[in-house]
């Protein structure tokens, strides 16, 4: 949800959609990011620039058997000031740098890994520091490939691979650390004697030691205002820069969330894309731009840099207000420059060399994404508002009529009585578990919003309780709670920072009283939620958020922990649902704001889009950003928050939206109702297709969750080659091809095979996809196969309104349910149909993970496995043999996520469950002959069918040939064999 | 050749898949088929095997094939039992209860369906035959329908009662005013051809007369005061918009927002409409100080010269103003210049001359006027004028009494045939009772009132205003007259203009009940009502064909 229709009507003349771009800050109106940009630019003119920083090589100390050294740090311009440097190498060869004052006025903020990190990291023991005069390095790696150089003055930090700089800090000088200083009441001898103007005052000051870095100015140093709005600064001047250059790469990718591409344009250098450096401050932006380096509702600051020989990466754990500048000096190379205005520096240096490699590294840092439920891959369905319960059951009721599966029925804000979350306005929602028992009938579930603000009255207990346990975020004095303006009308906000907070709001979620605390009585177990406003939104507070000066938990102010404010609400409320049950089930929180390791809690949407073209052709960039940076369960509003659609983009817009592992449709109080079954046909049927294709898919998505949700551990050892990525980019799967780097409007679903490109422009009738090998692809519809080539080639594939530009990759084997259902959890007994799309080789494979769907009893090992190979008996030979093997017992340490499960039983509670689940048909596609034979291995003569076609081997395009297996009765559980012979 | 059969003579490690088979073995080959269409469910013996043809004709497949739950035909048929193909349904016999057709995907799904209460969808073993308990309530809500319908038809039959004694009433008045109207026409054409006869005579001089400065100016002023109402009355609209909006921004605005752009706009609005500001308004007493407040502000401004109009004339008198007849008011002028001191009766006198005595009289009188004018006792010149003009009064206050007669008979004659227009009424006149009856439903903040085949409104509770939601505009728009399900569905539209939104609109749904009376009001799509309730007008006679509908 959201943005106001109090701002809409205070701001909007009618019909102007976009963004009140003076509601924000640009990097000029934000005193640290204008001194940071100073900085390289004054840089940028002096040759002979060259970084105050300088390793104090008396202090270095080498930790024994560790791979950790820590030195001092002293910066020329102000030597009396310390810092400490602490470089370590993780066990994975991940490197870490950090920054901090010592024993200066005050303390730096230096939590914010915690919360983005799963455990401390382990260091490697098996790395040893050279010192030397100059610089401290270590070589690592299995083939000693990797080295990290810290030279020791100027200070300049850089990871080399196989001798070639990879990443390089502080190699362009513009690392800076503004130490905490008092502020200089002027003096009266200061004050300009008579007779001295105003430029001669300037001469006196030109002579500043300091100035040629920092300025001749103390620009912006304290109190500092925007709009109505002041910040009374009263730490002064924190903010740190930094420069990371990427030599030998020549695209970045990450730094989620901006509505911009993939392969990030430039914001300097020459004809930068923008202007303004790409913003990472989470923000309620009202009616966002489709292309802007503004800041949106959540940051992950986590950056690939890439390359056809490497992919690397950095993660910077910095939580306070962060300006990225990013330019390719070279179309070889890319340079970076940070600019934060709070906190320590703490960096994450990731080797790669590979994507899917970073990925490792990366949810070895913060987290895998959570495994979700099964039916949170299904339909969701959502509207500000769903105005009563019977609404809800006659909603429920027209999507039965026609027959259109949906998993979840949402409430938006209107549910609750004046706002205050948790209480249900009786008045239109006098029922509201019957309602839940009437949605829960179907297998359904219901989402329901939970907001982060409280009104501030004595009648609501929630805010009562949080006010009486002290764990509201206080104003800037620091005794008084802060009141602000939301939905709600005068709120307050719980502070999550506050352990008091923590048992507080998990106990809130109870489904059964809780003696004299309150608990939510009037929801189910099939209640989930949806948090939403948690940047925070305060529609009064400057930039539409808090003020920089309040202050939090520990006493630390807003300005430090704003970035990761927002993902403690998911984390608690996550939790809340796992411990209202038992046994314990999969929670559901869906959240608007997030941060690095946000996916360990759940699903994310990109906010209030519109619904305009450009907007769902952003929206899938977007979700391609947050899924590199791991943030990989999200989806944007199907057919756009604000605007009523017209049929055909709404339809598209569905089209996107069963591509995104999130797939949720949602509109504006203001829109027209667009529910699928509303619309006339042709429209409907498209959408009822569209709708049930992603049902059939669901066994596709959802194995594609699971490979996502696994760790490489232990890292050494061989592992199943897991995918990481629900959305694979074109530079993850083929990391070689240049062609290919820039793409972001085609992708893979996990490592199905499945190529899509979804059309986000009106009349279309056909499109060109990019097919970057020397392989065959089918058409997921009409088997057409297309030839790729190894230098990359675009083929033409249909695309009117029902079509969908959707191909398989050769070589793969898709599970899918054909059975269209009401809800996904009435497919469980549904027999499965399997694709095989033969490679020119004659060879395919794929998997299938099955689990129960909803508790945690797959960590105990009830689960199934199963891996498909469609393989030539002898090489040469015109019999193809399909075989399903299992897959956990080959790979128990990596089966479920964060267990290493000891043994495997194949008749587990829920694989017996479903072993009368049984393959309904294969198809096959690509065979170069008709079979003479088809039978289970063992077994008698199937039924089949094959139309002649192109064959996979070969240089053929056109039809390709298909032979549909009847019904060969075998159990998607068990192994089995089934001989094709030709 | 059925999976099943094969499935015996397997090797060893296979035997696990027995279980997988139960559904197909156990379904029987006209399982989910309907009554109807059981005779097409045959196989087409020959002596090697058993065929069957897809109902589409589309493919042959092997009679082993129906209901073994794997998808063989393109139209479905080949699954009637089964959720193999995804574009079939499935019957359920419910014995002790009514049949029904569920679509494929309901059909082992897991889910026992209301529809299918003998439990026939899943697997047996899964769903209980519930179809007796199912049978009995279903009758029970029946029998009390029917005792609604009953009672409900009663009152209907007391509305198609009232529409009969309607249209005799109508009936009346048609003829009583077709009486009027040939009494009317003869008298009209009695006092057009006089009328015309008089004015053959002077039109060129009309013609000439019209001429005058006088006359154009007065024209020309006419139209430009005509001109500046429609002006004016646009910019009141205008402003009652905007006095809206800004009244809503005043309300609603939210002062901790620290906006100074909307505070200024806020105490512009208070200081032009003399309102105090609004955060100075105790709530609860803010709606009659403002009016007193707009009271003596309003009473401040008006400062007017001397015979000028009121605001308050402006608004009741300048229409009668506009509508003077001009001709008319130029010949009495010209009679006022020529006559300066008397009126003369004489020239007035036909006015009050019984009609028979008017030629005569006017004979006469164009005697005497000659012989006056020689005396010079009056003025010479087009003194017929003004008698024509006169005439021309009379003629027209007959054409107008002429015309009610008409449009009265016009009236009774479309409420006659609306009263039993399946487009109107309805087809038996059941709903002419109700027109103009006022329902309303109060949900606390608002009552909602509609007035059948009038208007719905909105109206706050606790002050404020009252908005149209919209005319009676049609029946069900997506049914057809006559159509049972046309008269389930009213639409009121073109209400009050939503700000940034559309124009208010209702639909509401009837449904047989006792009584006239609103249940429901929902808003689901902004400014877009929906009102359910129940009248008797919609309870048919329980032994109408509709009122014997036993389907599910």
């Amino acid at each position: 949800m959201v943005r106001p229709i109090v701002l809409l009507f205070l701001l909007c003349v009618p019909s102007s959609f976009a963004v009140k771009t003076s509601d924000f800050k640009t990097c000029a109106q934000a005193g640290f990011c204008r001194r940071g940009r100073a900085l390289a630019s004054r840089a940028q003119d002096n040759a002979s620039w060259k970084s105050p920083y300088s390793v104090d090589s008396s202090s270095i100390s080498v930790a024994p058997d560790q791979a950790l050294f820590t030195a001092g740090v002293k910066s020329s311009l102000y030597p009396d000031i310390k810092f400490s440097l602490d470089v370590r190498i993780h066990d994975d060869g991940v490197v870490r740098v950090r920054m901090d004052e010592v024993d200066g006025l005050r303390k730096r903020y230096d939590e914010a890994a915690s919360w983005a990190l799963i455990a401390e990291p382990k260091l490697s023991r098996e790395i040893t520091w050279t010192v030397g005069n100059k610089d401290v390095r270590a070589i690592y790696g299995a083939k000693k490939e990797n080295e990290v150089v810290v030279n020791l003055e100027p200070l300049r930090i850089s990871l080399l691979r196989n001798g070639k700089e990879q990443v390089v800090l502080n190699g362009r000088g513009l690392l800076h650390m503004e130490h905490f200083r008092t502020k200089e009441i002027p003096r009266p001898e200061d004050t300009p004697e008579e007779g001295l103007d105003e430029d001669d005052v300037q001469v006196v000051m030109q002579v500043k030691p300091t100035a040629w870095f920092e300025g001749e100015t103390e620009d912006g140093y304290w109190e500092e205002s925007f709009g109505s709005n002041t910040d009374s600064k009263p730490k002064g001047p924190e903010s740190h820069s930094l420069d990371i250059t990427f030599p030998n790469h020549g695209h970045v990718y990450g730094i989620p969330q901006h509505a911009t591409r993939l392969d990030l344009p430039t914001t300097t250098g020459e004809n930068a894309t923008y202007s303004d450096p790409y913003r990472l401050w989470n923000s309620d932006v009202f009616e966002y731009l489709a292309s802007s380096p503004m800041s949106l509702y959540g940051s992950i600051p986590v950056m690939h840099a890439h390359s056809a020989e490497s992919t690397v990466a950095i993660f910077n754990a910095v939580a306070s207000e962060t300006w990225i500048d990013v330019d390719h000096p070279t179309t070889k190379s890319s340079s970076t420059h940070w600019i934060s205005e709070s906190g320590i520096l703490d960096v994450f240096l990731m080797p790669g060399p590979n994507p899917d490699e970073i990925f490792k590294q990366y949810t070895r840092l913060t987290g895998t994404p959570a495994l979700p439920a099964h039916w949170a891959l299904g339909h969701h369905q959502c509207r500000w508002n769903y105005i009563s319960s019977d609404d809800i059951r006659s909603v429920q009721k027209r999507f039965d009529e026609h027959d259109m599966p949906v998993d979840v029925f949402w409430l938006d804000i209107e549910y609750a009585e004046e706002h205050k979350y948790f209480i249900w306005d009786k008045k239109t929602f006098p029922d509201p578990v019957d309602m839940t028992r009437d949605v829960e009938a179907l297998g359904r579930k219901m989402v329901v919003i939970i907001d982060p603000h409280l009104k501030r009255t004595a009648n609501y207990p929630v805010y009562k309780e949080a006010s009486d346990l002290g764990v509201l975020v206080k104003s800037k004095s620091g005794d008084a709670e802060y009141e602000g303006w939301c939905w709600s009308g005068s709120s307050a906000w719980i502070d999550f920072f506050n352990p008091g907070a923590w048992e507080w709001w998990k106990g809130l979620f109870k489904t059964t009283s809780q003696g004299d605390k309150w608990s939510w009585v009037e929801s189910t177990e099939n209640t989930y939620i949806w948090n939403d406003m948690n940047e925070p939104s305060v529609f009064n507070g400057p930039e539409i958020s808090m003020p920089r000066d309040n202050i939090h938990y520990g006493g630390w102010e807003h300005r430090d922990i704003h970035n990761i404010n927002g993902m403690l609400l998911p984390n608690l409320t996550s939790q809340a649902l796992v411990a209202r049950s038992d046994p314990p089930k999969r929670p559901f929180v869906l959240t608007r704001s997030f941060y690095a390791g946000s996916q360990r809690f759940g699903a994310m949407w990109t906010g209030d889009n519109l619904g305009t073209w450009d907007h769902m052709a952003v929206g899938i960039y977007m979700v391609l950003a947050n899924g590199i940076a791991g943030m990989t369960f999200g989806g944007s509003d199907i057919g756009g928050f604000f605007g009523n659609p017209e049929p055909e983009m709404l339809v598209r817009w569905y089209q996107v939206g069963a591509f995104n592992p999130f797939f949720r449709a949602h509109a504006h109080l203001d829109t027209k109702r667009r529910e699928p079954y509303l619309l006339d046909e042709p429209y409907r049927g498209m959408l009822r297709d569209i709708l049930r294709l992603r049902y059939t898919m669901l066994p596709i998505w959802y194995t594609a969750f699971h490979d996502a949700s696994i760790y490489g551990i232990p890292i050494l050892r061989p592992v199943h080659e897991s995918i990481h990525f629900l959305m694979m980019p074109h530079y993850v799967v083929f990391p070689r091809d240049e062609a290919g780097f820039s793409l972001d409007d085609q992708y893979f679903i996990g490592g199905s095979g499945l190529l899509v490109k979804p059309i986000v422009h009106k009349d279309v009738t056909e499109i060109d996809v990019y097919i970057a090998e020397d392989q065959v692809y089918y058409n997921y519809f009409s088997h057409v196969a297309y030839r790729g080539s190894a230098k990359g080639k675009h083929v033409t594939v249909p695309a009117a309104l029902h079509e969908i530009p959707l191909l398989i990759r050769g070589g793969s084997i898709l599970p899918t349910r054909e059975r269209p259902r009401r809800s996904s959890p009435l497919m469980k007994r549904d027999p499965f149909t399997l694709r095989v799309a033969l490679d020119k080789t004659g060879y395919a494979k794929g998997q299938l993970y099955l689990d129960d769907g909803e508790t945690f009893s797959h960590l105990e090992g009830n689960i199934v496995w199963r891996e498909f190979v469609a393989e030539k008996t002898v090489k040469k030979a015109k019999t193809i043999k399909i075989t399903s093997s299992d897959l956990v017992s080959k790979n128990l340490d990596t089966a479920v996520d964060g267990v290493s499960l000891t043994k495997y039983d194949p008749l587990n509670a829920f694989a017996r469950s479903v072993e009368s689940v049984r393959v309904e048909k294969i198809v096959v596609l690509g065979l170069s002959s008709k079979p003479v034979s088809v039978k289970v291995e063992g077994g008698e003569e199937l039924v089949y069918e094959f139309t002649p076609g192109v064959a996979a081997e070969g240089k053929k395009e056109g039809q390709a040939s298909v032979l549909v297996i009847k019904d060969p009765g075998v159990s998607i559980t068990k192994d089995w064999a089934i001989v094709i012979q030709a | 050749m059925p999976t099943m059969l094969r499935l015996g003579a397997m090797a060893p490690f296979l035997s696990f898949l027995a279980p997988l088979g139960v559904l197909a073995a156990g379904v029987d080959k006209t399982h989910g088929v309907p009554p109807n269409m059981v005779s097409r469910y045959v196989p087409v013996k020959s002596s090697s095997s058993e065929t069957w043809k897809c109902l589409d004709g589309s493919k042959e497949i092997l009679w082993s094939s129906v209901n073994d739950d794997y998808c063989d035909c393109s139209d479905g048929s080949d699954e009637p039992g089964t959720g193999a193909c995804p574009n079939s349904t499935f019957y359920c016999r419910n014995e002790g209860h009514i049949g029904s057709i569920i679509p494929s995907s309901r059909v082992n799904d897991g889910l026992c369906e209301a529809e299918c209460c003998d439990g026939s969808d899943e697997l047996p073993g899964v769903c209980p035959n519930v179809c007796k308990e199912a049978g009995e309530i279903y009758r029970k809500t029946q029998e009390e329908e029917r005792k609604i319908r009953k009672k409900g038809s009663k009152i209907r039959s007391s509305y198609i009662a009232f529409a009969h004694k309607e249209k005799k009433r109508l009936e009346g008045v048609i003829e009583t005013s077709t009486q009027e109207i040939a009494v009317r026409e003869k008298e009209v054409a009695r006092l057009r051809d006089i009328v015309e006869r008089s004015e053959s005579l002077s039109a060129a001089a009309l013609e000439h007369k019209k001429t005058s400065p006088l006359y154009e100016s007065l024209i020309m002023h006419s139209n430009a005061l005509k001109s500046l109402q429609q002006e004016h009355k646009k910019h009141l609209e205008r402003e009652k918009a905007l006095g809206d909006i800004l009244d809503a921004l005043r309300r609603g605005y939210n002062p901790n927002y620290q906006d100074m752009a909307v505070l200024e706009a806020v105490r512009g609005w208070e200081s032009l409409a003399g309102l105090p500001h609004i955060n100075d308004v105790g709530k609860d007493e803010e709606g009659s100080h403002e009016e007193a407040a707009i009271k003596t502000e309003v009473e401040g401004e008006e400062e007017l010269e001397e015979d000028m109009w009121t605001a308050e004339e402006l608004e009741k008198d300048l229409d009668n103003l506009l509508k003077t007849d001009y001709v008319s008011l130029l010949l009495e002028h010209e009679k006022h210049v020529n006559s300066p001191v008397t009126d003369s009766i004489l020239l007035d006198l036909s006015s009050y001359l019984p009609d028979t005595l008017v030629p005569q009289y006017e004979a006469f009188r164009d005697t005497l006027v000659s012989w006056l004018q020689t005396l010079g006792i009056i003025h010479g010149a087009p003194q017929s004028a003004g008698e024509d003009s006169k005439m021309r009064q009379t003629l027209n206050d007959a054409e107008h009494s002429l015309r009610l007669a008409k449009d009265e008979k016009k009236r009774a004659e479309d409420d006659l045939n609306d009263l039993f227009d399946p487009k109107g009424y309805g087809a038996e006149g059941e709903w002419k009772k109700l027109d103009k009856t006022c329902l309303e439903k109060d949900t606390g903040d608002y009552t909602y009132e509609v007035c059948l085949f009038d208007e719905a409104k909105q109206k706050p509770n606790k002050g404020g205003q009252t908005f149209s939601l919209g005319k009676f505009h049609s029946w069900n728009p997506d049914s057809q007259p006559g159509d049972p399900a046309y008269y389930v569905k009213q639409v009121y539209r073109g209400g009050t203009k939503c700000w940034n939104g559309p124009n208010r609109s209702v639909v509401l749904i009837l449904s047989c009940g006792t009584d006239n009376v609103i249940h429901t009001v929902a808003e689901p799509e902004k400014c877009e009502y929906h009102l359910t309730g129940t009248t008797p007008a919609l309870c048919l006679p329980l032994d109408t064909p509709e009122g014997n509908k036993d389907e599910l």
